[in-house]
């Protein structure tokens, strides 16, 4: 299992769009893959658990991958946020 | 055996197995199943995801086309929250372990799902609870079967129970094997009630929650003369139904040998007994009915179930066959009273947003803020009084003050010029008359009557206003009370001050097929009666069992009570004394 910390850069926070496009990216992966702020930790391929993070500029979360792809997986994501996922150019 | 208590809303006596129509309603969170249906359940709901996901399909492809890219990616972000594992894990949960059916185990998943989101306090996020919800009624309204299916699989003759029925499910009921049924809201007097009362089918309405009390293909027995909803019932209580069914038969045929005797009292009053006629529902046995004409022809039904409004030419064929029937004899013809309960499906701006319909845009104030509709139905009325020797009236409903007649009189007197100019005129002189349902014409008669030939007391609706008790809301439509001493004032001066003037008033509200009330109209002197046809001759018979002076002396007595219950002692002392 992989974990990562990662920082919400971008200036609107993991609102829908975002939300979406981790959910949809993590469907790529096979392993499990779980976000967690705080005391909450949802399944990061659902779309309504990423958004009920309600996760916002500047919060720090976690990401843990466990399965077969969890480093291809972990790598993945973790550009999404850095690219601030295409939003602000 | 479970009985539950509901109220009457058309007679007789119906028993069969029970089906279920599937709720159209999207909050359904109590459902369950038995163990052996999980499976199925849990297919069906697979089966809804699939349909959804092809309906957001097309939409997302119809949005990208037209509106672009932004409201398309809302779409695909729909698709992603029906796809979205914690709503499918936890639905199916549900069905399985605590076996709810799937539409109640996607009710509260999405409910449990919005909660969460309801903590969060970005509003932005909160937001997205109506995206979810959104995605759950598409889910919902995928998983019913359609209503065609539904009224197909019926193979035996069946009672339904339904939450609710709109008039427009009412009419077809027939056609589908229905031999009676029972609604959790209504009245006695919502347009589902007369319908059924028309119909004859048995209906029991306002039982709260039979809909979730009742199995499918569970024995029931509607008796609707009672109000009563028996659920599987033991051996002596459906003997003794079985045997008050075959008394209602046996005393319906003795009815027939009055019906070429003329409507009077027994000491010598005459009265009119008019029908309430339903072009939809005329059956064979209804012609052979003597009446003295045709007192309230509705013409909402023309309006529904039709993308646009009725032409003249559509409406025209329709008061021609009908006044046919009725030879020399008048035909009473109501505008539209479209608006409140029925709403036709095609787009008026006025019934937008409208949270007391009731009270709002219906009946001639639709029809004068939509003048061509009227024009429309006045031309297709007035070139029936072309052709036939009837003598056609114009009945206005929801009157309330005495500039609406006038205008009506106005567009009807512009429909009678056109037909002039081509040299056509009717055969009798049209009546203009005013459904008196609203308190202000009511109490403001005296100013209006000179412009009007006619009037009706439309008692479902005025008792109503002057309650203001909603008759389809079950927990106050008991308050909805004939016998209110203010309604039968408000009867009492309508009909002085019509008679002042020579006007004669009918009354056509279910009121008038109340075979116990009957009595107490007849004394406050009213014309007319006007009833559903399988009503006429009960009512008929009633009156000729009556003594006019009796009945003129409780009507005296019941104006001057005060409370409900002493007009209602009144009532029922004035029907024993009848049937002793």
């Amino acid at each position: 299992m992989i974990t990562q910390e990662i920082k919400i850069i971008n200036r609107l926070g993991l609102h829908a769009r975002p939300a979406a496009t981790v959910a949809q990216t993590a469907g790529n992966f096979e392993c499990d893959i779980k976000i967690a702020k705080g005391p909450i930790e949802i399944n990061a391929k659902s779309i309504m658990g990423v958004m009920m993070l309600a996760a916002e500029y500047g919060s720090t979360l976690r990401l843990s991958c466990d399965g077969k792809d969890e480093k291809e997986a972990c790598a993945a994501i973790t550009q999404l946020f850095a690219d601030k996922f295409n939003e602000e150019i | 055996m479970f009985v539950i208590k509901g109220v009457p809303a058309s007679p007789g006596v119906a028993i069969g197995p029970a089906v279920l129509l599937p709720t159209a309603d999207f909050a359904v969170a109590n459902q369950h199943i038995e163990a052996t249906e999980v499976k199925s359940e849990i297919g069906k709901f697979g089966r809804a995801v699939e349909k959804t996901l092809a309906d957001l399909d097309a939409n997302e492809k119809k949005l990208r086309d037209t509106l672009g890219g932004e409201y398309a990616n809302l779409m695909s972000m729909h698709k992603m929250i029906l796809q979205d594992p914690m709503l499918k894990d936890a639905t199916i949960a549900k069905i399985k372990k605590e076996h709810f059916s799937a539409q109640a185990a996607i009710f509260q998943t999405l409910q449990e799902l919005a909660s969460s989101f309801d903590k969060v306090s970005d509003p932005f996020f909160k937001e997205r609870r109506n995206d979810i919800f959104d995605v759950g009624k598409r889910l919902v309204g995928n998983l019913q079967e359609n209503k065609g299916a539904f009224w197909a699989s019926i193979r035996r003759p069946s009672i339904l129970i339904a939450h609710d029925l709109f008039p427009s499910d009412t009419i077809s009921l027939q056609e589908n094997q229905i031999i009676g049924f029972c609604t959790d809201l209504g009245g006695k007097t919502s347009h589902t009630a007369i319908l059924a009362q028309s119909l004859k089918l048995p209906a029991v309405v306002a039982l709260s929650n039979a809909a979730k009390q009742v199995k499918e293909g569970d024995t029931v027995i509607v008796d609707g003369e009672n109000g009563l909803l028996i659920i599987s019932p033991d051996r002596y209580t459906l003997a003794r139904y079985k045997k008050t069914q075959r008394e209602i038969k046996k005393a319906e045929s003795l009815l027939q040998t009055i019906n070429h005797l003329p409507t009077v009292t027994g000491d010598g009053r005459n009265f009119k007994l008019m029908v309430n006629f339903d072009p939809r529902t005329d059956t064979k046995e209804n012609k052979k009915l003597i009446t003295d004409g045709l007192g309230l022809l509705r013409t909402e039904f023309l309006y529904m179930n039709i993308p646009q409004p009725p032409s003249e030419l559509e409406q025209y064929q329709i008061y021609l066959s009908t006044a046919k029937k009725f030879d020399m004899r008048p035909v009473t013809i109501r505008l539209a009273d479209l608006g409140a309960d029925k709403i036709p499906d095609f787009p008026l701006d006025e019934f937008d947003k409208d949270n007391n319909p009731f009270m709002g845009c219906r009946g001639i104030r639709l029809f004068l803020k939509n003048p061509e509709l009227m024009h429309t139905q006045l031309r297709a009325i007035v070139r029936t009084a072309c052709e036939v020797p009837a003598q056609i009236k114009i009945m206005i409903p929801m009157v309330s003050s005495v500039e609406e007649v006038r205008h009506v009189r106005d567009a009807l007197n512009k429909a009678l010029a056109e037909f002039a100019k081509e040299g056509k005129k009717p055969v009798n002189k049209i009546a203009l008359g005013a459904m008196i349902e609203v308190p202000s014409a009511a109490i403001a008669l005296d100013g209006m009557i000179g412009d009007i030939d006619f009037l009706s007391i439309g008692t479902n609706d005025l008792i109503q206003y002057l309650i203001a008790v909603d008759r389809v809301n079950p927990e106050v439509a008991h308050m909805y009370d004939p016998c209110h001493p203010a309604v039968l004032r408000t009867i009492h001066q309508i009909i002085q001050t019509a008679h002042q003037r020579g006007r004669p008033v009918s009354i056509c509200g279910e009121i008038a097929s109340d075979v116990k009330m009957v009595p107490m109209l007849l004394g406050l002197e009213v014309d007319i009666l006007s009833v559903p046809p399988r009503m006429f001759l009960r009512i008929k018979n009633r009156i000729r069992n009556l003594n006019f002076e009796a009945c003129s002396d409780t009507a005296q007595a019941a104006l001057l009570a005060s409370s409900s219950e002493e007009i209602r002692s009144l009532v029922e002392q004035m029907n024993q004394d009848e049937d002793s």
